[in-house]
């Protein structure tokens, strides 16, 4: 559609870009809501493409929620959502090693109990989340034999994550033919309440650098995600419009899988980040330049009510 | 003997090339962990080497980034494995340079947050360094933790007690591009006795780096930090008459490089001979030793000849 990119979306260039799409895909964090708030418009926003017809799905590199969670979540916020539409990093990751690792055998898990759950529903066994279970110094943990029947490690999003676990991970991935799963690598988590702590990328990086292994990441920009909703529904990817805040994520994860982008400045990135990259003369940047942007989603009110 | 160009030669020498060697160098730095010791067990000869060395009038110096303990808990180390009159003051260990750092050269104004274990926190208290006591209940909250307002500096080396927490607090400290961020070192795996290994300093600064987008200031092996301490400690400690003596190429053949010291690989730790021909194969003369020994119990024959 649009030869060039970064373009401001407004008037009747929105009207045109939502006749070309029939699904939308939509970050959350920065971009439906910031932590517990809800970016105002964007429920209607949502519940109107759905009126006129669109599918909206939800992609978020979010692994401390089961998709069960989000849509309730959701659902007290005023969207209108099923949970079949929302696709967080704990499910992908468990379809992942379900349907391309084809795991048979346990996971070790560093993540929370979100994560066991998706792993669970889709019959694989993990070792329990939260806090150490192994009580102790070193030397009980040393002396706790490895589970033969662990056949992958995998990082979310883990409060209690520990020298402990780090440690374990890193012994069972001595074994070369032991899988090495990331969720995401996203370096920061925004909480409710605006806060922001260490994301999943720093607890990837503390087991790769132990363990001198690179984890394979589910989440975005990696097309695993886009991969799972599209099988699932059958998307025609000419027809998908990919809605995000983070250039390195989102943008790059349409770009990656030849879906139009929409920027909206309500989260991580600005204008001017975007334009960096455009600007940057380099090839690998170009994949983090949106087609178009707008402030927030709001912005695209006036076209569907119109 | 060493490369003028930077050619390291990589070659085991035995005999009277060690003696050659004995002869031209005046100070001796060893690492520790798989070069005199494994664990609780001395290398067999190594004390012999060392009691050899300090006979026959050399400075014997032990550099090592291993954090874990005071240096005073070192001394009794030595002693019961059998080095017998090893002084703290030839110790350097990388929580005790991390304390001269932030006492010397940093002088850092406020306290420090520590990510570490006891051993760090003695070098502080000795140093008259002051450092934040880290007293979570185990159920605080990540977001609101309570932070210190003096604290200047973060500090981050091994700990076996590393939590989620821990990282949320230090991250927050180095929000403020004036705090400093320092690691005791960049060590990401360590071997166990057995055969098993541990996760090194360097993977919970990777975390913390990867948390705040900012790169750790190393204290240790292989930044010339330690070389600096040893050589404004004691008189006229030339680089050309020192050797370097180490097991992992990465950290002590590196370190050897940075200060222009020739370095030895011994090969009853870490790195194999076949990583150092491959480091030399491909060019990274930084990281290839000069000379290597199967252990430095080789040295012992050498004495023999110079006695």
């Amino acid at each position: 559609m649009a030869a060039s990119k970064c373009a401001r979306l407004s008037g009747a260039l929105t009207a045109q870009l939502l006749d070309a799409v029939d699904s939308v895909l939509f970050d959350c964090d920065g971009v439906i809501w910031r932590g517990d708030q809800v970016v105002p418009g964007a429920p209607e926003v949502i519940n109107l493409l759905k009126k006129n017809g669109k599918k909206v799905f939800f992609v978020t590199n979010n692994s401390s929620k089961t998709r069960k969670l989000y849509a309730d979540k959701m659902t007290r916020m005023g969207f209108d959502v099923r949970e079949e539409d929302v696709f967080g990093t704990a499910y992908c990751s468990a379809v992942y090693l379900k349907t391309v690792c084809k795991l048979e055998g346990k996971v070790y898990l560093i993540g929370t109990d979100a994560l066991k759950q998706e792993l669970e529903s889709v019959g694989i066994q993990s070792t329990p989340a939260g806090a150490d279970h192994i009580s102790g110094g070193q030397i009980d943990w040393a002396n706790v034999p490895l589970d033969p029947e662990v056949k992958a490690v995998v990082v979310g999003f883990d409060p209690h994550f520990s020298y402990m676990k780090l440690s374990r991970a890193m012994q069972y991935l001595t074994d070369p033919d032991c899988l090495f799963v990331a969720t995401n690598t996203d370096n920061r988590l925004p909480l409710e309440g605006g806060k922001a702590v260490p994301g999943t990328g720093c607890l990837v990086r503390a087991v790769e650098i132990a363990a001198q292994r690179q984890a394979q990441t589910v989440g975005k920009p990696n097309h695993f995600m886009f991969d799972c909703v599209a099988s699932q529904f059958g998307l025609d990817r000419t027809r998908c419009l990919m809605v995000g805040d983070r250039l390195d994520t989102d943008i790059l994860l349409g770009s990656n899988c030849g879906l139009k982008t929409l920027h909206t400045h309500t989260g991580v990135n600005s204008l001017a980040d975007a334009e960096a990259h455009q600007n940057s003369g380099c090839p690998e940047r170009q994949g983090m330049v949106p087609d178009y942007y707008v402030e927030s989603i709001a912005d695209l009110l006036p076209a569907l009510q119109g | 003997m060493a490369g003028a160009f930077g050619f390291k030669g990589c070659r085991k020498i035995r005999g009277s090339q060690i003696r050659n060697l004995l002869e031209a160098k005046e100070f001796f730095l060893f690492d520790c962990d798989g070069v005199i010791w494994h664990g609780e067990k001395a290398i067999t000869g190594a004390p012999n080497v060392v009691s050899s060395l300090i006979r026959h009038g050399k400075n014997v110096f032990f550099v090592t980034n291993n954090c874990t303990r005071p240096r005073e808990n070192y001394v009794s180390k030595f002693c019961r494995l059998g080095f017998t009159d090893i002084m703290q003051e030839q110790i350097f260990s990388s929580s005790y340079c991390s304390a001269l750092y932030l006492r010397d050269v940093a002088k850092v104004g406020g306290e420090v947050f520590v990510i570490g274990c006891e051993g760090v926190r003695k070098e502080l208290r000795e140093a008259d360094v002051p450092f934040v006591e880290d007293v979570d209940a185990p159920d605080a909250a990540i977001a609101n933790c309570a932070l210190s307002p003096n604290v200047k500096a973060v500090l981050v080396g091994h700990d076996d007690k590393f939590t989620f927490l821990k990282l949320a607090k230090a991250s927050s400290y180095l929000r403020d591009p004036n705090c400093l961020f320092l690691a005791t070192d960049n060590d990401p795996w360590h071997p166990l006795k057995d055969g098993r290994i541990l996760p090194g300093s360097g993977s919970l600064i990777a975390a913390l780096e990867v948390a705040t987008g900012r790169k750790a200031t190393v204290i240790g092996k292989p930044s010339r930090f330690m070389f600096e301490c040893i050589s404004s400690q004691f008189r006229g400690v030339n680089p050309a008459q020192c050797l370097m003596v180490g097991d992992r190429l990465e950290t002590d053949m590196l370190f050897g490089s940075n200060c222009g010291l020739d370095t030895m690989l011994t090969l009853t730790g870490v790195s194999q001979m076949e990583e150092a021909q491959e480091y030399r194969n491909s060019e990274h003369s930084c990281f290839v030793p000069d000379y290597v020994v199967d252990t430095i119990a080789d040295f012992l024959p050498a004495f023999e000849e110079l006695d």
